[in-house]
């Protein structure tokens, strides 16, 4: 049963849903949650809009189709981080920095490679679970010809 | 890295590596350079053989895999001289005249020009590995060339594509590839005994003894097959469906001289096990019988040749099982010489199909007066592989005449017999083709095509005039062999002695056997009968059917519906924790804890999960079903969370949310009205009782291994310190992230490639229904 209220709901979640996969992303090494449940965070928020409002209504505001692309950039993404150190004659999956080392600070935020790895995986995650549902949903049989 | 001595053999193996790429990139641009390049290969090729022949060899040895004590050796000795000098000189004749015979060939059979270049880079690859096999030290790497041999031969016997060539490329590759393996295990067993990949240390380690026994058996069963020696014979008249320069090289010169070049290798570890050593005497003759008996009744040219080549293969492995000088350096100057002959004959054969469309001894005849240059080249090799005076052949047969003799009488009595019979077939085979009355006119042949018949016939006179370059090539060879110096002097010596006594007799009885033919031809036709009928080809046929019907029946049983194919995975897992528990003591393995006041709270979530799963197992309705599985997974994430794993709690309830919704979203998909017809559709009592059994097994087997885990919970305590230890080194605060970026990351990307990979089936699947 989707009331108005439910679409307003619906709509006033999404962007902090989002912000809250970014935050379980970027805090992934120092707290609960990683890049995977990111990921599964903010297909969540999507597909909640998408089954609130529609795929049509959802497609004008954000690209649904682009959903495949991201996880292969994902995994392109994690690929690149984890072949990285074979140019630098380190074996791969070397993160940087090394263990010793104390990691440059952006504010509470600590950079490290192994992050970028994680982003992969959200992304990865993220565009997967998006293009399942889409997919799966766009081959209901009243959408066929 | 350490270079060899001198420049000749890294010079030769690269030509071997280089000279297939390089043949496919020309052939990319232009199809009709292909065979230019291909001949340029084999020219280069058998240059810097000549040149390693000259400056005495050397060795190569790059490191390669250091922990296994592989490494990449290799060492031009007397054996590689021999089948490198095969491999580009044979090859270079046949590469000349497939740049003529090939495009004639696609032209018949209505195929495009640009196929000449997959045929030459094969053929140009295979020359390649031969020359890596015959300078291989190292026996990992010889088994790699071995293969490499056995992969490009099925894409050359194969080039046809007709059913035949697909049956028999299918053959040729599962006989040779399946005995490769048998090696393989050989060469470990040497490497567990002795602790090296390396030829000439093991050559010195090795000792008599079961071990080397049985590893020198299985390498040994590999060179027969490889041979096409009986009982694995049959696969070689079925590779006769390749076009003419393919079996010229291949089951001439290369891919068959493989088998007893092997055999030559490993000698100093056959003489170590002389049981071995003697049955190689006796597959030897029964590969002489066999396949000389088959040659003399068969009709079709290449069937005949394919016959006597497993006929001259087996003179060649009984002279290595008789062993001595004679016997391993003789065994060499009949590879060479047999080589000459037989891709003359291959060569002739393609040649006069070509001239005159007929491919049957019954069809042919007189074809000396159109054809007279090719008549006299393939008859100065006919006459070679005869054993005349004055061809290199002579010399062959006086060498194994001479260990025959050496041997004892009865040795004496079958090796005269057995030559007796190569001299028949060849006899029948030339004057068959080329005298006796015209049956049908000859087109005249491109001088390409007749002249490496011609060159490799002269090639055969020279060596029988002048036997000594060759003579120290095969005393080389079974130098390298014995590991002891041989000498071998072919020459006339116009006495009666016992070798020129069997050659004589082996004329004699050869021209009875060939003016007697009509009257005891039924003979070797009942036993090919018997043969076909019992014979190693129908246990090969019905192996594969056998594999074929046990491959169908399984996939019948796993794909017919989700559920066997759920059933496919569950049960066999479920026997296989009951055969563990069963083997495991069970002694303290299974405990049950005691249950407190604080326990209550998990034990009510349980209780809810179970309520929920049996409730699924009762519902027809499948979105209700959905969401009570769903209802276990919630109450499970809970009891996660109850026991102080918050990671693991939010990825359980993500994962039950992103489930729900992907298995509505896949029922929506169905129509309304078949998820309704499914749902009051009664289940037959079998297929419930069937589903019972499943869910049983599967349920205890998970039951069993989850008790058995929980109690013994300190067994893994050791991995997650360490890991618990080393997280502040990675920077990181969360285990759990940790474990999964950085410590087991490579896990991570194997596992995220997978849900890629099946994102593109879901995405395939999808949207080609939709296009339908």
């Amino acid at each position: 049963m989707i009331t108005a209220l439910t679409r307003t709901v619906a709509k006033l979640l999404f962007l902090p849903s989002l912000m809250i996969a970014v935050a379980t992303l970027v805090k992934g090494y120092a707290d609960v949650g990683d890049g995977f449940t990111a990921g599964v965070i903010a297909g969540l928020a999507v597909l909640l809009q998408v089954i609130v409002l529609g795929r049509d209504e959802v497609e004008r505001m954000l690209p649904l189709r682009w959903a495949p692309r991201l996880a292969f950039a994902g995994i392109a993404l994690a690929l690149l981080d984890a072949l990285a150190p074979l140019a630098f004659g380190q074996p791969v999956m070397t993160h940087l920095p090394p263990a010793n080392v104390k990691p440059i600070h952006l504010g509470s935020l600590e950079l490290l490679s192994a992050v970028v790895f994680d982003v992969g995986v959200f992304l990865l995650v993220f565009g997967f679970s998006v293009a399942a549902i889409d997919l799966l949903g766009r081959a209901s049989p009243d959408r066929l010809p | 890295m350490n270079i060899a001595s001198s420049a000749a053999l890294p010079a030769l193996l690269l030509i071997a590596a280089l000279a297939a790429p390089v043949t496919l990139v020309v052939g990319r641009r232009n199809p009709r350079r292909a065979a230019s390049a291909a001949q340029v290969a084999a020219g280069a090729a058998l240059a810097a053989a000549l040149w390693n022949i000259a400056g005495h060899g050397g060795s190569v040895d790059l490191p390669w895999l250091p922990t296994w004590g592989a490494t990449l050796s290799f060492t031009f000795d007397g054996i590689s001289a021999v089948y490198t000098l095969l491999a580009s000189g044979i090859g270079l004749a046949v590469f000349i005249y497939a740049g003529r015979y090939l495009p004639l060939h696609l032209h018949h059979t209505h195929r495009p020009v640009s196929e000449a270049t997959s045929f030459f880079a094969l053929l140009t690859l295979f020359m390649g590995a031969m020359i890596g096999l015959a300078t291989a030290r190292d026996l990992l790497l010889l088994f790699i060339f071995w293969d490499l041999t056995a992969v490009a031969s099925y894409g050359l016997i194969g080039f046809d594509h007709t059913e035949a060539a697909r049956r028999g490329s299918l053959m040729a590759l599962l006989v040779t590839v399946s005995s490769a393996l048998l090696l393989l295990v050989g060469i470990l067993l040497l490497d567990l005994t002795y602790g090296t990949f390396d030829m000439a240390e093991l050559a010195r380690r090795a000792t008599p003894g079961t071990e080397l026994s049985v590893a020198v058996a299985l390498m040994a069963i590999a060179a027969l097959a490889k041979s096409a020696q009986v009982p694995f014979h049959f696969w070689l008249p079925r590779a006769m469906a390749a076009p003419t320069p393919v079996s010229a090289y291949l089951h001439s010169a290369a891919m068959v001289a493989a088998g007893v070049f092997l055999l030559g290798r490993i000698y100093p570890l056959i003489e170590r096990a002389p049981e071995i050593q003697r049955a190689l005497v006796v597959v030897g003759v029964a590969s002489m019988a066999t396949g000389g008996a088959l040659a003399l009744v068969k009709r079709e040219l290449k069937a005949i040749l394919a016959y006597s080549t497993i006929g001259q293969y087996g003179y060649v492995v009984v002279m290595l099982g008789l062993g001595g000088p004679t016997g391993v350096g003789g065994a060499a100057f009949y590879v060479i010489a047999h080589a000459i002959a037989k891709s003359a004959l291959f060569l002739t054969a393609g040649a006069v199909t070509e001239a005159t469309g007929r491919r049957s001894l019954d069809d042919l005849g007189g074809l000396a007066r159109p054809l007279p240059a090719l008549a006299v080249g393939s008859g100065l090799a006919a006459a070679a592989l005869a054993a005349l005076p004055l061809t290199i052949g002579f010399f062959k047969d006086e060498f194994f005449f001479e260990a025959a003799h050496h041997d004892g009488p009865v040795m004496t009595v079958i090796a005269a017999l057995g030559a007796a019979l190569t001299f028949a077939y060849m006899a029948r085979f030339w004057g068959r083709i080329f005298l006796g009355r015209l049956r049908r006119p000859a087109a005249v042949l491109p001088t390409a095509m007749v002249a490496p018949i011609g060159a490799l016939g002269s090639l055969a006179v020279l060596g029988g005039v002048a036997p000594a370059p060759v003579a120290a090539l095969a005393s080389a060879a079974g130098a390298a062999s014995l590991q002891a110096p041989v000498d071998l002097h072919p020459g006339y010596r116009l006495v009666l002695n016992a070798p020129n006594v069997m050659a004589l007799a082996a004329w004699g009885i050869g021209a009875a056997l060939v003016a007697a033919l009509p009257w005891w031809r039924g003979l070797p036709l009942a036993l090919a009968a018997a043969g076909d009928r019992i014979g190693p080809e129908r246990w090969y046929r019905s192996t594969l059917d056998a594999l074929d019907r046990l491959s169908d029946w399984i996939h019948d049983l796993e794909v017919r519906d989700l559920r066997s194919r759920v059933a496919s995975v569950l049960v066999p897992a479920g026997v296989l924790v009951a055969a563990a528990v069963l083997a495991t003591p069970s002694d303290r393995a299974f405990l049950a804890g005691s249950f407190q006041a604080g326990d209550l709270v998990v034990g009510l979530l349980l209780a809810i999960a179970c309520a929920s799963g049996v409730a699924a197992a009762r519902q027809r309705n499948h979105v209700a079903m959905t969401l009570l599985l769903s209802g276990v997974g919630y109450s499970l994430a809970v009891v996660y969370a109850a026991f102080g794993a918050p990671d693991v709690t939010l990825v359980a309830v993500l994962m039950e949310t992103l489930f729900a919704l992907l298995f509505l979203t896949t029922l929506s998909a169905l129509p309304q009205s078949l998820r309704e017809r499914l749902r009051r559709r009664p289940i037959e009592s079998a297929r419930r009782r069937r589903n019972v059994i499943y869910a049983t097994v599967a349920g205890a087997a998970a039951f069993i291994t989850v008790w058995g885990i929980l109690s013994k919970p300190a067994a893994f305590d050791s991995v997650a310190a360490r890991q618990i230890a080393l997280t502040p080194s990675a920077h990181a605060k969360a285990v759990v992230t940790a474990i999964l970026a950085d410590f087991r990351g490579l896990d991570t990307m194997g596992e995220i490639t997978v849900i890629g990979v099946a994102l593109l089936g879901l995405a395939a699947l999808l949207t080609r229904r939709r296009q339908t």
